[in-house]
């Protein structure tokens, strides 16, 4: 069964960086998320950071933690499990 | 008003650098300090005019950069005299810089132009502060930080020989950071910290090199492409924007220049928000476009010349 974070967060860079012709599905989980296929650059990344941060709660605390959360999707949403509030999670 | 270009201390993290990009050795600057405090300048200026000459002969690319620039803004095709001209203001301006970094104390006046920064140097706040690499630009980081003691955050690559970047880091008293834009993650990290803290953010805006997003404006005869990267951050970060650029004058004196504030509308769309950001940025060239044609050797853009349009540079995007 998708887990559903998964699936939110790649809605969301869909949404947030308006990336109208990706089908949030078609992201790899393990593809990097600046500099390749999406095109994401740091200012898009920054964005997406900004978004995440209202929805979830979560601060990125350091560069080695952004290095982490912005490796992949699978970074991202195992950052997200680790760091944002249980209640703002959606039910698995 | 005028305003004086001062100094007092930083702390920077020290990372290793990406390769060098500038030209000159990582000692460089301690060696031309030294000069600067044993000879007399009567000796050192025709040293630092040899010098130029010699980096000149070896730096055949930057020469050629040099020369399509000059082809624009001089009334005649450049000789290899403006090509050293060119070089040699830049490497005036690095002087300047490292002196003031070591304490030296040069008077700065403001344009009508540079109201709102005036006035942002008054009260501070959480803007975005955007320059090109103009003559005595560089040096409004000093002038922030340093004397005003306004707290800034500058976006800065680290390169091989950044020693200029490191001093100003000592001596600002922490008013000066840095973002290191050498690493996409570490930018994102440097840029959201430096947003939270509702301190100033100052970044160059005329090299593409390390912009993705791109636009094309009118500037030197064509519609050449430009990065939007200062006006996505507005949007993303929701701060306001003054672009500036400072010249040196006659007498070690330096003056600035600069826009009006291209402030949030609340409830504005991207599209909308795009439009005025385009408007502002054409209004900040055309006015450094002025500045170069009677300044020609002042804009250090010993790299290739942005684009002009259908050159296949530029990606439209909203800012």
């Amino acid at each position: 069964m998708p887990d559903p974070l998964n699936a939110r967060i790649k809605t969301m860079i869909v949404q947030t960086l308006r990336l109208e012709d990706i089908d949030p599905a078609s992201i790899k989980d393990d593809e990097p998320l600046i500099g390749t296929g999406l095109s994401i650059d740091s200012i898009d990344a920054l964005e997406l950071v900004v978004a995440l941060e209202k929805e979830y709660g979560i601060k990125i605390k350091s560069s080695e933690e952004s290095m982490v959360a912005l490796s992949s999707v699978s970074g991202l949403v195992a950052f997200i499990r680790q760091k944002a509030d249980p209640s703002r999670l959606p039910p698995a | 008003m005028a305003a004086r270009i001062g100094v007092d201390v930083t702390t920077p993290e020290t990372r290793v650098a990406d390769g060098p990009r500038n030209p000159g050795p990582d000692w460089g600057y301690g060696f031309l300090l030294g000069c600067d405090r044993l000879l007399p300048e009567g000796l050192f200026r025709p040293l630092r005019a040899a010098g130029t000459w010699v980096a000149l002969a070896f730096m055949h690319a930057q020469r050629r950069h040099s020369r399509e620039y000059l082809a624009l803004v001089l009334p005649e095709a450049p000789t290899l005299r403006d090509v050293f001209r060119h070089f040699f203001a830049c490497e005036e301006a690095l002087m300047a810089k490292l002196r003031v970094a070591n304490g030296l104390d040069i008077p700065c006046e403001f344009d009508p132009s540079a109201a709102a920064f005036e006035a942002w140097l008054a009260g501070g706040g959480p803007f975005l502060l955007g320059t090109f690499h103009i003559g005595a630009s560089d040096m409004l980081g000093f002038q922030i930080g340093c004397h005003e003691k306004r707290r800034v955050y500058l976006v800065r690559r680290r390169v091989g020989n950044s020693g200029d970047t490191e001093r100003l880091s000592r001596i600002s008293g922490g008013c000066v950071r840095f973002i290191w834009g050498n690493e996409a993650s570490e930018l994102v990290f440097g840029l959201k910290a430096a947003a939270d803290t509702g301190d100033a953010i100052a970044l160059q805006c005329d090299r593409i090199e390390n912009a993705r997003q791109m636009e094309d404006f009118e500037f030197l005869g064509a519609r050449r492409s430009f990065p939007t990267t200062i006006y996505r951050l507005a949007r993303v970060l929701g701060r306001p924007v003054i672009l500036t650029v400072g010249v040196p004058l006659p007498g070690g004196r330096s003056r600035l220049y600069g826009t009006p504030l291209f402030g949030l509308v609340a409830g504005e769309g991207r599209d909308a928000m795009r439009a005025r950001a385009r408007e502002h940025f054409q209004g900040f060239l055309r006015m450094v476009e002025g500045l170069l044609r009677e300044r020609p050797y002042l804009w250090f853009n010993f790299i290739p010349l942005n684009p002009a349009a259908g050159a296949g540079a530029g990606v439209a995007t909203d800012p």
